[in-house]
């Protein structure tokens, strides 16, 4: 069990977090703790509570048992607004970027910066597209601002999606499949997005299919099996043959 | 975005050189004040279909809106002699109500644009032609509201205020819309509505603003109309008038998906049509012909852009391979840093469940 001195590290903390519809169990008794600056891989096979476990930390809807404690204080998110204001950042596998704007435009989306002409508030198009390329620098990303997102590549899309955290400073950013639909080369690139996000001392939350990413730059695996956590190990103490028949069920808890 | 608007503007050009050269009536100045009258007239209510499409909607009730808010507007007037200021406020709250009831149906109760407008064209038609009885209604002898009709339909310098009006409201419309948080989140709603949610907008909120923007541009282009003809029948008036602005914004570069679009393009489409329709008349084509020449040369401009729009993006699809492909090195090197990386990547075997 986590101590209350070890609670002051965590960045996020779930205790016993349990979800029903109806009469169907989604999650039951789920425990996690994830420090500043780690990277934690969550797995599991379809319908396994993965994502249920991401919606109830990202306020999509609130947990049926168990509590969320956020810099060691407990948190209750009505609206994915309200995790959001606090630091919590989901970088949605299908990316949710308007492709018929700008990098900078879509990094700024819903949080515009203006300046004031008269009466009237006007777009800061000049601050913002700073502003993102100072991100993207941070990023290590070449992309450029005002470049439209529909003629950019997949890494640079998750680029731009990633940015998008950075603006916030959020201190928990999880990422559904950030590298599902992208080309081997791209892979790379995310993943050394990920690296920079853990550099800045950012807590991540990837949750992903494929094994070598989350081999390749997670500290930590937690491993779902119909909605309740069957494995939390650090990565050296497993392999991806273990983590594969806790995935499946060949072994039922490690 | 602005090769889109000097193509449309080269088009306009040229079609107007080759018709002037043909017949220099066409270049009259009497013609042209006519156009610009016209152009004004039907620039209007095409900027507000414009916002309304923008969004990735559509809204096929504004003829039909011109007729109902027109004959309660001339009866306002006329049998009640109402004040012109309070009957043209009436007539713009009118618009605007219309506009947000539409909007309201359409985010709230998630139904689809073209049904809810479909249905507006139908609904508001029947109720102008029942509360009339069908008869046309119109000015009498007196001069009920001859300081607004002076305002509607006159001139200044010669120049129609209904064109003054245009540029004006294209000014502030294309604030709006380039220039504004709004009109960002205006785009960002038209091509990814979800994209748009998640990060904090109230799609809702601004889709039907757009529609409420279009019903109060469809009110104060009732009074305009209303001067121009100083009557209204209303089994007639306005009929068909939202396809011409349907058209205008997709000549202008509008896209009925969402998310694309400019003002200055909506004018120049309307501009376009209209000088169509004017050469039409100036050539000696017959005059049936007039919606087959509209609608070619819609189907050719659309036609035209794609192709364009398609040969671009190739071209852009090879600069942005020739851009990458010197950086594929160093990520590489990159990557092989990382101790992690390199020991998990054989592991690939043991992949996917």
């Amino acid at each position: 069990m986590v101590t209350p001195h070890d609670a002051g590290l965590a960045v996020l903390e779930l205790k016993g977090i349990g979800k029903e519809f109806g009469a169907i169990r989604a999650l039951h008794g789920v425990d996690l703790r994830v420090s500043p600056g780690e990277v934690v891989g969550l797995m599991g096979d379809n319908g396994a509570g993965k994502s249920t476990l991401v919606k109830i930390i990202a306020g999509n809807f609130p947990p049926s048992h168990g509590e969320i404690r956020f810099d060691g204080k407990p948190v209750h998110f009505a609206r994915p607004i309200d995790a959001r204001a606090i630091g919590i950042e989901v970088v949605y596998q299908d990316l949710a970027l308007a492709d018929n704007l700008t990098a900078a435009a879509n990094v700024f989306l819903g949080r515009e910066l203006t300046r004031k002409v008269g009466p009237f508030a006007l777009l800061d198009h000049k601050a913002m597209a700073a502003r993102a390329l100072e991100l993207f620098g941070e990023l290590r990303s070449e992309t450029r601002p005002h470049d439209l997102v529909k003629q950019m590549s997949g890494g640079q899309r998750q680029a731009v999606a990633i940015a998008r955290t950075r603006l916030s400073n959020a201190k928990l950013v999880m990422m559904d499949e950030p590298t599902a639909a992208i080309s081997v080369r791209q892979v790379e690139q995310v993943l050394s997005l990920i690296h920079r996000l853990k550099e800045q001392g950012v807590a991540v939350m990837l949750i992903s299919h494929r094994m070598p990413d989350v081999f390749a730059v997670c500290d930590r695996v937690v491993v779902m099996r119909r909605g309740e956590k069957r494995a939390d190990k650090a990565i050296g103490d497993t392999s991806p043959e273990e983590v594969t028949s806790l995935i499946t069920g060949a072994k039922e808890a490690a | 975005m602005m090769k889109k608007e000097l193509g449309l503007f080269l088009l306009l050009a040229v079609i107007s050189a080759i018709t002037g050269a043909i017949n220099p009536a066409f270049l009259s100045f009497v013609n042209l004040l006519n156009m610009a009258n016209l152009i004004g007239l039907f620039g209007v209510f095409a900027l507000g279909e414009g916002l309304v499409i923008i969004t990735g909607g559509i809204d096929l009730s504004l003829g039909s809106m011109f007729a109902l808010l027109g004959v309660v507007f001339i009866d306002l007037l006329t049998t009640y002699q109402v004040p012109w200021p309070f009957a043209l406020m009436l007539v713009l709250m009118g618009g605007l109500a219309l506009g947000g009831i539409q909007g309201f149906l359409i985010t709230r109760l998630k139904m689809q644009p073209f049904i809810v407008t479909l249905c507006g064209l139908l609904i508001y038609r029947g109720a102008a032609r029942y509360y009339t009885s069908d008869s046309t209604r119109g000015f009498g002898y007196g001069d009920e509201a001859s300081t607004l009709s002076n305002i509607a339909s006159g001139n200044i310098a010669g120049i129609p205020n209904t064109f003054i009006f245009l540029i004006i409201l294209a000014v502030v419309l294309g604030v709006l819309l380039h220039r504004s948080v709004y009109g960002r989140w205006l785009y960002a709603v038209g091509k990814n509505e979800e994209a748009a949610r998640y990060s904090g907008i109230r799609t809702n909120l601004v889709i039907a603003t757009a529609y409420v923007i279009s019903g109060g541009l469809a009110g104060v282009s009732t009074v305009l109309f209303v001067f121009y003809t100083n009557s209204v029948s209303p089994s007639s008036f306005g009929n068909f008038y939202e396809l011409y602005a349907i058209a205008a914004a997709v000549l202008g570069g509008c896209s009925l998906r969402g998310g694309e679009g400019s003002i200055l393009g909506i004018v120049l489409g309307t501009a376009l049509l209209q000088v169509l329709q004017n050469l039409v008349n100036i050539l000696g084509i017959p005059n049936s012909l007039n919606f087959a020449v509209m609608g070619t040369v819609i189907l050719i401009g659309v036609l035209a852009d794609q192709q364009l729009q398609a040969r671009r993006r190739r071209k852009a699809a090879l600069a942005g391979l020739a851009r990458t492909a010197p950086r594929s090195k160093e990520t590489t090197i990159l990557q092989n840093a990382s101790p992690r990386g390199a020991a998990a990547l054989p592991t690939s075997a043991g992949d996917q469940a």
